[in-house]
Protein backbone atom coordinates (compact mmCIF):
# COMPACT_ATOMS: atom_id res chain seq x y z
CA UNK A 1 0.00 0.00 0.00
CA UNK A 2 1.50 3.19 -1.10
CA UNK A 3 1.12 6.62 0.72
CA UNK A 4 1.24 9.94 -1.36
CA UNK A 5 3.08 13.09 0.42
CA UNK A 6 2.94 16.32 -0.42
CA UNK A 7 5.31 19.19 0.67
CA UNK A 8 3.31 22.70 0.15
CA UNK A 9 5.35 25.35 0.03
CA UNK A 10 9.11 24.42 -0.35
CA UNK A 11 10.81 27.20 1.72
CA UNK A 12 14.26 28.00 1.87
CA UNK A 13 14.01 28.75 -2.27
CA UNK A 14 13.04 30.92 -4.95
CA UNK A 15 9.92 30.47 -6.03
CA UNK A 16 6.70 28.84 -4.99
CA UNK A 17 7.76 24.74 -5.58
CA UNK A 18 5.27 21.55 -4.98
CA UNK A 19 6.68 18.22 -4.17
CA UNK A 20 4.66 15.39 -4.23
CA UNK A 21 5.75 11.72 -3.82
CA UNK A 22 4.33 8.29 -3.36
CA UNK A 23 5.90 6.11 -0.81
CA UNK A 24 5.52 2.25 -0.67
CA UNK A 25 7.25 -0.05 2.48
CA UNK A 26 9.88 2.83 2.92
CA UNK A 27 11.08 3.48 -0.50
CA UNK A 28 10.41 6.96 -3.07
CA UNK A 29 8.43 5.19 -6.11
CA UNK A 30 6.88 8.00 -7.72
CA UNK A 31 7.75 11.56 -7.78
CA UNK A 32 6.46 15.00 -9.25
CA UNK A 33 7.50 18.49 -8.77
CA UNK A 34 5.47 21.50 -10.24
CA UNK A 35 6.10 25.43 -9.72
CA UNK A 36 3.24 27.13 -8.43
CA UNK A 37 3.58 30.31 -9.72
CA UNK A 38 3.51 31.28 -13.58
CA UNK A 39 4.06 35.39 -14.70
CA UNK A 40 4.02 34.35 -18.56
CA UNK A 41 7.01 36.40 -18.92
CA UNK A 42 7.92 33.91 -22.24
CA UNK A 43 4.48 35.79 -23.88
CA UNK A 44 5.32 39.93 -22.39
CA UNK A 45 8.63 39.63 -24.40
CA UNK A 46 6.97 38.54 -27.53
CA UNK A 47 7.25 40.64 -30.45
CA UNK A 48 9.18 43.27 -28.00
CA UNK A 49 12.13 45.44 -29.49
CA UNK A 50 15.17 43.19 -28.52
CA UNK A 51 17.29 45.64 -27.20
CA UNK A 52 14.71 45.25 -23.78
CA UNK A 53 14.01 41.77 -23.48
CA UNK A 54 16.96 41.74 -20.88
CA UNK A 55 14.45 43.93 -18.44
CA UNK A 56 12.04 41.64 -18.35
CA UNK A 57 14.32 38.24 -18.78
CA UNK A 58 16.31 39.56 -15.81
CA UNK A 59 13.67 39.41 -13.83
CA UNK A 60 13.11 35.86 -14.05
CA UNK A 61 14.52 35.20 -10.97
CA UNK A 62 16.36 37.55 -8.29
CA UNK A 63 18.43 35.56 -6.18
CA UNK B 1 16.61 54.96 26.97
CA UNK B 2 17.95 53.40 30.06
CA UNK B 3 21.37 51.86 29.92
CA UNK B 4 20.52 48.48 31.07
CA UNK B 5 18.33 48.61 28.35
CA UNK B 6 21.07 48.96 25.46
CA UNK B 7 23.07 46.65 27.52
CA UNK B 8 20.43 43.60 27.07
CA UNK B 9 20.29 44.98 23.47
CA UNK B 10 23.63 44.91 22.85
CA UNK B 11 23.93 41.29 23.47
CA UNK B 12 20.90 40.49 21.06
CA UNK B 13 23.15 42.54 18.61
CA UNK B 14 25.99 40.02 18.72
CA UNK B 15 28.39 42.95 20.18
CA UNK B 16 27.08 45.91 18.65
CA UNK B 17 27.95 49.36 20.05
CA UNK B 18 25.76 51.21 21.98
CA UNK B 19 26.90 54.34 19.83
CA UNK B 20 26.69 52.18 16.32
CA UNK B 21 23.09 51.23 17.71
CA UNK B 22 22.04 54.37 17.84
CA UNK B 23 23.52 56.05 14.79
CA UNK B 24 21.92 53.53 12.82
CA UNK B 25 18.24 54.62 13.91
CA UNK B 26 19.74 58.48 13.72
CA UNK B 27 20.47 57.88 10.37
CA UNK B 28 16.97 55.98 9.78
CA UNK B 29 15.35 59.07 11.06
CA UNK B 30 17.14 61.62 9.23
CA UNK B 31 16.49 60.02 5.91
CA UNK B 32 12.78 60.13 6.99
CA UNK B 33 13.44 63.94 7.81
CA UNK B 34 12.78 63.42 11.27
CA UNK B 35 14.27 65.32 14.28
CA UNK B 36 17.56 63.81 15.65
CA UNK B 37 16.01 63.10 18.86
CA UNK B 38 13.48 60.47 17.12
CA UNK B 39 16.39 57.94 16.29
CA UNK B 40 16.84 57.11 20.01
CA UNK B 41 12.84 56.62 20.18
CA UNK B 42 12.88 53.94 17.67
CA UNK B 43 15.54 52.38 19.25
CA UNK B 44 13.65 52.09 22.08
CA UNK B 45 10.49 51.01 20.16
CA UNK B 46 12.49 47.98 18.85
CA UNK B 47 14.33 47.23 22.21
CA UNK B 48 10.90 46.33 23.44
CA UNK B 49 11.13 42.72 24.92
CA UNK B 50 7.80 41.88 22.82
CA UNK B 51 9.69 41.82 19.45
CA UNK B 52 6.88 42.79 16.32
CA UNK B 53 5.81 40.40 14.19
CA UNK B 54 6.51 40.36 10.81
CA UNK B 55 4.70 38.10 8.40
CA UNK B 56 5.69 38.29 4.43
CA UNK B 57 3.69 36.80 1.97
CA UNK B 58 5.24 36.15 -1.74
CA UNK B 59 2.67 36.28 -4.94
CA UNK B 60 3.94 36.35 -8.14
CA UNK B 61 7.94 37.41 -7.50
CA UNK B 62 11.32 36.62 -8.27
CA UNK B 63 12.60 37.11 -4.26
CA UNK B 64 14.47 40.08 -5.51
CA UNK B 65 13.08 42.60 -3.06
CA UNK B 66 13.75 39.75 -0.26
CA UNK B 67 17.13 39.51 -1.89
CA UNK B 68 18.36 43.30 -1.70
CA UNK B 69 16.90 42.92 2.17
CA UNK B 70 19.36 40.49 2.79
CA UNK B 71 21.89 41.82 1.16
CA UNK B 72 21.79 45.60 3.05
CA UNK B 73 25.29 45.25 4.71
CA UNK B 74 24.69 47.96 6.84
CA UNK B 75 25.86 46.70 10.27
CA UNK B 76 22.61 46.10 12.34
CA UNK B 77 20.28 45.67 9.38
CA UNK B 78 20.96 41.82 9.48
CA UNK B 79 20.26 42.30 13.42
CA UNK B 80 17.48 44.34 12.45
CA UNK B 81 15.40 41.55 10.70
CA UNK B 82 16.79 38.39 12.71
CA UNK B 83 16.53 39.71 16.13
CA UNK B 84 14.65 42.68 16.53
CA UNK B 85 11.69 42.02 14.46
CA UNK B 86 9.95 38.90 14.59
CA UNK B 87 9.98 37.81 11.11
CA UNK B 88 7.46 34.54 11.61
CA UNK B 89 6.34 33.64 8.17
CA UNK B 90 8.60 34.33 5.39
CA UNK B 91 8.55 31.41 2.33
CA UNK B 92 12.07 31.78 1.53
CA UNK B 93 13.64 32.00 4.65
CA UNK B 94 11.46 30.11 6.91
CA UNK B 95 12.62 26.86 8.08
CA UNK B 96 9.57 24.54 8.26
CA UNK B 97 8.32 23.55 4.93
CA UNK B 98 4.54 22.10 3.73
CA UNK B 99 1.94 22.11 6.33
CA UNK B 100 4.81 23.58 9.24
CA UNK B 101 4.57 26.25 7.21
CA UNK B 102 1.08 27.39 7.15
CA UNK B 103 0.55 26.10 10.41
CA UNK B 104 3.35 28.87 11.66
CA UNK B 105 1.87 31.70 9.49
CA UNK B 106 -1.85 30.59 10.89
CA UNK B 107 -0.22 30.84 14.42
CA UNK B 108 1.55 34.18 13.53
CA UNK B 109 -1.32 35.66 12.84
CA UNK B 110 -3.44 34.43 15.78
CA UNK B 111 -1.08 35.37 18.25
CA UNK B 112 -0.64 38.88 16.38
CA UNK B 113 -4.12 40.17 15.40
CA UNK B 114 -4.66 43.14 14.34
CA UNK B 115 -0.74 43.85 15.50
CA UNK B 116 1.66 42.38 12.59
CA UNK B 117 3.02 44.00 9.80
CA UNK B 118 1.74 42.36 6.79
CA UNK B 119 4.59 42.62 3.95
CA UNK B 120 3.37 41.23 0.43
CA UNK B 121 5.86 41.24 -2.46
CA UNK B 122 4.87 40.49 -5.94
CA UNK B 123 1.69 41.12 -7.52
CA UNK B 124 -1.36 38.86 -7.39
CA UNK B 125 -2.91 36.81 -10.67
CA UNK B 126 -6.44 37.35 -10.80
CA UNK B 127 -7.59 36.01 -14.19
CA UNK B 128 -9.03 31.95 -13.93
CA UNK B 129 -9.31 32.47 -10.44
CA UNK B 130 -6.16 33.00 -9.01
CA UNK B 131 -4.30 29.83 -10.47
CA UNK B 132 -1.16 31.38 -11.47
CA UNK B 133 0.17 31.40 -8.25
CA UNK B 134 -0.74 28.62 -5.35
CA UNK B 135 0.86 28.25 -1.85
CA UNK B 136 -0.14 24.94 0.08
CA UNK B 137 -2.92 24.47 -2.93
CA UNK B 138 -4.49 27.87 -2.23
CA UNK B 139 -4.48 30.93 -4.75
CA UNK B 140 -2.34 33.58 -2.75
CA UNK B 141 -5.44 36.00 -4.22
CA UNK B 142 -7.19 34.15 -1.34
CA UNK B 143 -4.36 34.23 1.02
CA UNK B 144 -4.01 37.98 0.83
CA UNK B 145 -7.77 38.61 1.22
CA UNK B 146 -7.81 36.45 4.51
CA UNK B 147 -4.87 37.69 6.35
CA UNK B 148 -4.98 41.44 5.69
CA UNK B 149 -8.03 42.00 8.11
CA UNK B 150 -6.02 41.16 10.37
CA UNK B 151 -3.21 43.22 10.20
CA UNK B 152 -2.13 46.28 11.91
CA UNK B 153 -0.22 47.78 8.55
CA UNK B 154 0.18 46.42 5.08
CA UNK B 155 2.75 47.41 3.13
CA UNK B 156 3.48 46.18 -0.63
CA UNK B 157 7.49 45.94 -1.38
CA UNK B 158 8.47 46.16 -5.03
CA UNK B 159 7.02 47.46 -7.93
CA UNK B 160 4.98 44.26 -8.80
CA UNK B 161 2.51 44.33 -5.58
CA UNK B 162 2.82 48.11 -5.40
CA UNK B 163 1.40 48.63 -8.96
CA UNK B 164 1.59 45.43 -10.60
CA UNK B 165 5.58 45.17 -12.20
CA UNK B 166 6.84 42.89 -14.66
CA UNK B 167 4.10 40.56 -14.35
CA UNK B 168 1.61 42.87 -15.54
CA UNK B 169 3.44 44.57 -18.51
CA UNK B 170 1.58 44.09 -21.87
CA UNK B 171 -0.24 41.76 -22.54
CA UNK B 172 -0.57 40.57 -18.67
CA UNK B 173 -0.61 37.29 -19.42
CA UNK B 174 -2.04 36.13 -15.77
CA UNK B 175 -4.12 39.34 -14.41
CA UNK B 176 -1.63 40.63 -12.24
CA UNK B 177 -2.70 43.18 -9.88
CA UNK B 178 -1.24 45.14 -7.20
CA UNK B 179 -2.14 44.68 -3.19
CA UNK B 180 -4.13 48.07 -2.86
CA UNK B 181 -6.65 47.14 -5.66
CA UNK B 182 -7.32 43.53 -4.06
CA UNK B 183 -7.77 45.28 -1.02
CA UNK B 184 -9.77 48.08 -2.37
CA UNK B 185 -10.43 50.54 0.79
CA UNK B 186 -7.66 48.93 3.08
CA UNK B 187 -5.13 51.18 3.47
CA UNK B 188 -1.87 49.98 2.32
CA UNK B 189 1.99 51.81 1.81
CA UNK B 190 3.52 50.71 -1.56
CA UNK B 191 7.47 50.65 -1.85
CA UNK B 192 7.99 50.42 -5.60
CA UNK B 193 11.18 49.69 -7.06
CA UNK B 194 12.82 46.68 -8.87
CA UNK B 195 13.98 45.77 -6.62
CA UNK B 196 12.68 47.91 -3.92
CA UNK B 197 14.96 50.22 -1.54
CA UNK B 198 15.61 48.42 1.62
CA UNK B 199 15.77 51.31 3.40
CA UNK B 200 13.00 52.75 2.29
CA UNK B 201 10.91 49.74 3.31
CA UNK B 202 12.80 49.42 6.94
CA UNK B 203 12.56 52.93 7.34
CA UNK B 204 8.61 52.70 7.16
CA UNK B 205 8.54 49.67 9.28
CA UNK B 206 10.49 51.82 11.80
CA UNK B 207 8.25 54.47 11.41
CA UNK B 208 5.29 52.70 12.38
CA UNK B 209 7.09 50.82 15.26
CA UNK B 210 7.72 53.84 16.66
CA UNK B 211 4.65 56.03 15.96
CA UNK B 212 1.87 53.23 15.68
CA UNK B 213 0.78 54.94 12.69
CA UNK B 214 2.06 54.78 8.63
CA UNK B 215 4.14 57.93 7.48
CA UNK B 216 2.56 60.52 5.42
CA UNK B 217 2.17 59.33 1.58
CA UNK B 218 1.35 60.75 -1.96
CA UNK B 219 -1.20 60.13 -3.55
CA UNK B 220 0.01 56.54 -5.39
CA UNK B 221 0.00 55.09 -1.49
CA UNK B 222 3.88 55.83 -1.59
CA UNK B 223 6.20 57.72 1.94
CA UNK B 224 6.79 60.87 1.07
CA UNK B 225 9.94 60.85 2.75
CA UNK B 226 11.23 58.28 0.32
CA UNK B 227 8.91 59.16 -3.07
CA UNK B 228 8.61 62.91 -2.86
CA UNK B 229 11.17 64.19 -5.42
CA UNK B 230 12.27 63.14 -8.73
CA UNK B 231 15.25 61.44 -9.49
CA UNK B 232 16.47 64.24 -12.01
CA UNK B 233 16.13 66.80 -9.25
CA UNK B 234 18.78 64.88 -7.31
CA UNK B 235 20.61 63.66 -9.96
CA UNK B 236 24.88 64.01 -9.77
CA UNK B 237 24.93 64.19 -13.63
CA UNK B 238 22.18 66.88 -13.79
CA UNK B 239 24.93 69.50 -13.62
CA UNK B 240 25.67 67.85 -17.21
CA UNK B 241 21.73 68.10 -18.21
CA UNK B 242 21.14 71.46 -17.81
CA UNK B 243 24.44 72.90 -19.32
CA UNK B 244 23.52 70.81 -22.34
CA UNK B 245 26.21 67.73 -22.10
CA UNK B 246 24.54 64.22 -23.45
CA UNK B 247 25.80 60.93 -24.20
CA UNK B 248 24.51 59.75 -27.29
CA UNK B 249 25.76 56.40 -27.64
CA UNK B 250 26.98 53.84 -24.69
CA UNK B 251 30.36 53.97 -25.30
CA UNK B 252 30.94 57.64 -26.98
CA UNK B 253 33.58 59.99 -25.54
CA UNK B 254 30.57 61.98 -23.85
CA UNK B 255 29.53 58.45 -21.93
CA UNK B 256 32.97 57.98 -21.15
CA UNK B 257 32.96 61.55 -19.39
CA UNK B 258 29.78 60.92 -17.37
CA UNK B 259 27.76 63.22 -18.62
CA UNK B 260 23.96 62.67 -18.75
CA UNK B 261 21.55 60.09 -19.80
CA UNK B 262 18.60 61.68 -21.41
CA UNK B 263 19.55 61.05 -24.78
CA UNK B 264 19.79 57.29 -24.30
CA UNK B 265 16.69 57.09 -22.36
CA UNK B 266 16.98 58.00 -18.93
CA UNK B 267 13.58 58.04 -17.27
CA UNK B 268 14.76 60.07 -14.06
CA UNK B 269 13.02 63.21 -15.25
CA UNK B 270 9.35 61.09 -14.36
CA UNK B 271 10.51 58.51 -11.53
CA UNK B 272 10.10 59.31 -8.12
CA UNK B 273 12.81 57.92 -5.83
CA UNK B 274 15.55 58.84 -3.58
CA UNK B 275 18.10 56.40 -5.69
CA UNK B 276 20.62 58.90 -6.34
CA UNK B 277 21.19 59.88 -2.35
CA UNK B 278 20.44 56.20 -0.58
CA UNK B 279 22.09 54.68 -3.43
CA UNK B 280 22.01 50.55 -3.34
CA UNK B 281 24.09 48.05 -1.61
CA UNK B 282 26.29 49.90 0.69
CA UNK B 283 28.85 49.70 -1.78
CA UNK B 284 29.89 53.50 -1.66
CA UNK B 285 28.91 56.48 -4.08
CA UNK B 286 28.10 55.91 -7.97
CA UNK B 287 26.24 52.59 -6.64
CA UNK B 288 23.06 53.03 -8.68
CA UNK B 289 21.91 53.18 -12.02
CA UNK B 290 23.04 56.16 -13.44
CA UNK B 291 25.81 56.30 -11.31
CA UNK B 292 27.15 53.08 -13.24
CA UNK B 293 26.24 54.06 -16.72
CA UNK B 294 23.15 52.80 -17.09
CA UNK B 295 20.10 55.26 -17.80
CA UNK B 296 17.15 55.01 -15.35
CA UNK B 297 14.17 53.40 -16.74
CA UNK B 298 11.76 53.92 -14.34
CA UNK B 299 11.77 50.85 -12.36
CA UNK B 300 9.45 52.09 -9.75
CA UNK B 301 7.58 54.20 -11.60
CA UNK B 302 3.56 53.12 -12.96
CA UNK B 303 3.58 54.08 -16.55
CA UNK B 304 7.20 54.68 -16.95
CA UNK B 305 9.15 50.59 -16.10
CA UNK B 306 8.04 48.11 -18.11
CA UNK B 307 5.84 50.25 -19.92
CA UNK B 308 7.19 53.30 -21.77
CA UNK B 309 10.28 51.85 -24.14
CA UNK B 310 13.68 51.61 -22.81
CA UNK B 311 15.45 54.30 -25.04
CA UNK B 312 12.72 56.67 -25.79
CA UNK B 313 13.42 59.73 -23.99
CA UNK B 314 11.12 60.74 -20.71
CA UNK B 315 8.45 63.25 -20.13
CA UNK B 316 10.56 66.04 -18.69
CA UNK B 317 8.03 66.90 -15.83
CA UNK B 318 9.63 70.18 -14.48
CA UNK B 319 12.06 72.75 -16.97
CA UNK B 320 14.39 74.35 -15.67
CA UNK B 321 14.91 78.07 -16.61
CA UNK B 322 18.07 78.23 -19.11
CA UNK B 323 20.03 81.43 -19.40
CA UNK B 324 18.80 82.59 -22.85
CA UNK B 325 15.07 83.31 -20.92
CA UNK B 326 14.20 86.82 -21.22
CA UNK B 327 13.99 88.75 -18.31
CA UNK B 328 10.81 90.48 -17.06
CA UNK B 329 12.66 93.96 -16.37
CA UNK B 330 15.50 94.17 -18.89
CA UNK B 331 18.04 96.30 -17.77
CA UNK B 332 16.91 96.32 -13.84
CA UNK B 333 20.30 97.97 -12.34
CA UNK B 334 20.39 95.45 -9.19
CA UNK B 335 20.55 92.21 -11.23
CA UNK B 336 24.15 92.80 -13.25
CA UNK B 337 24.93 90.01 -16.35
CA UNK B 338 27.83 89.17 -14.17
CA UNK B 339 25.68 87.76 -11.50
CA UNK B 340 23.55 85.71 -13.89
CA UNK B 341 26.37 83.99 -15.32
CA UNK B 342 27.29 83.18 -12.12
CA UNK B 343 24.22 81.83 -11.38
CA UNK B 344 23.72 80.06 -13.84
CA UNK B 345 27.11 78.41 -13.39
CA UNK B 346 26.42 77.64 -9.88
CA UNK B 347 22.84 76.31 -10.32
CA UNK B 348 24.50 72.87 -11.20
CA UNK B 349 26.77 72.62 -8.81
CA UNK B 350 23.67 73.81 -6.03
CA UNK B 351 21.62 71.08 -7.37
CA UNK B 352 24.45 68.35 -6.90
CA UNK B 353 25.22 69.21 -3.15
CA UNK B 354 21.34 68.95 -3.18
CA UNK B 355 21.92 65.40 -3.88
CA UNK B 356 24.44 64.88 -1.14
CA UNK B 357 22.33 66.56 1.56
CA UNK B 358 19.47 64.29 0.60
CA UNK B 359 19.89 61.89 3.54
CA UNK B 360 19.49 64.69 6.04
CA UNK B 361 16.81 66.50 4.52
CA UNK B 362 14.39 64.36 2.43
CA UNK B 363 11.88 66.93 1.18
CA UNK B 364 9.70 66.55 4.44
CA UNK B 365 7.85 70.49 5.13
CA UNK B 366 6.90 71.49 7.86
CA UNK B 367 4.60 68.28 8.14
CA UNK B 368 6.10 66.94 11.05
CA UNK B 369 3.34 66.22 13.64
CA UNK B 370 3.92 66.90 17.44
CA UNK B 371 4.45 63.53 18.19
CA UNK B 372 7.47 63.45 15.99
CA UNK B 373 9.30 66.40 17.38
CA UNK B 374 9.19 65.16 20.67
CA UNK B 375 12.31 64.46 21.90
CA UNK B 376 12.85 60.56 22.29
S1 LIG C 1 18.19 62.74 -17.36
FE1 LIG C 1 18.88 61.05 -16.05
S2 LIG C 1 21.16 61.13 -16.11
FE2 LIG C 1 20.37 63.12 -16.85
S3 LIG C 1 20.32 64.38 -15.03
FE3 LIG C 1 18.26 63.52 -15.25
S4 LIG C 1 18.29 61.67 -13.99
FE4 LIG C 1 20.43 62.27 -14.30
Amino acid sequence: MSTRITIDPITRIEGHLRIECEVDGGHVTNAWSSGQMWRGIENIVKGRDAREVWLFTQRICGV
Amino acid sequence: MKMNDLDVFRELLGGVSRRDFLKYFTIMASSMGLPLGVGAKMAEAVTNPKRPSVIWLSAQECTGCTESLLRATHPTLDHLILDLISLDYHETLSTPAGHQAEEARQKAIRDNKGKFVLVVDGSIPVKDGGVYCMIGGKPVLQIVKETAPQAGAIIAIGSCASWGGVPSADPNPTGATPVHEILKGTPVVNIPGCPASPYNFLSTVLYYLTFKKLPELDDQGRPKFAYGRLIHENCERRPHFDAGRFAVAFGDDNHRQGYCLYKLGCKGPETYNNCPSILYGDVGSGSWPVGTGHPCFGCSEKGVGFTAPLHALANIKYLTPNTFFTEAYPGKPETTSNIKALGAATAGVVIGAAGAAMLVGLGKKGNDTEEENKEG
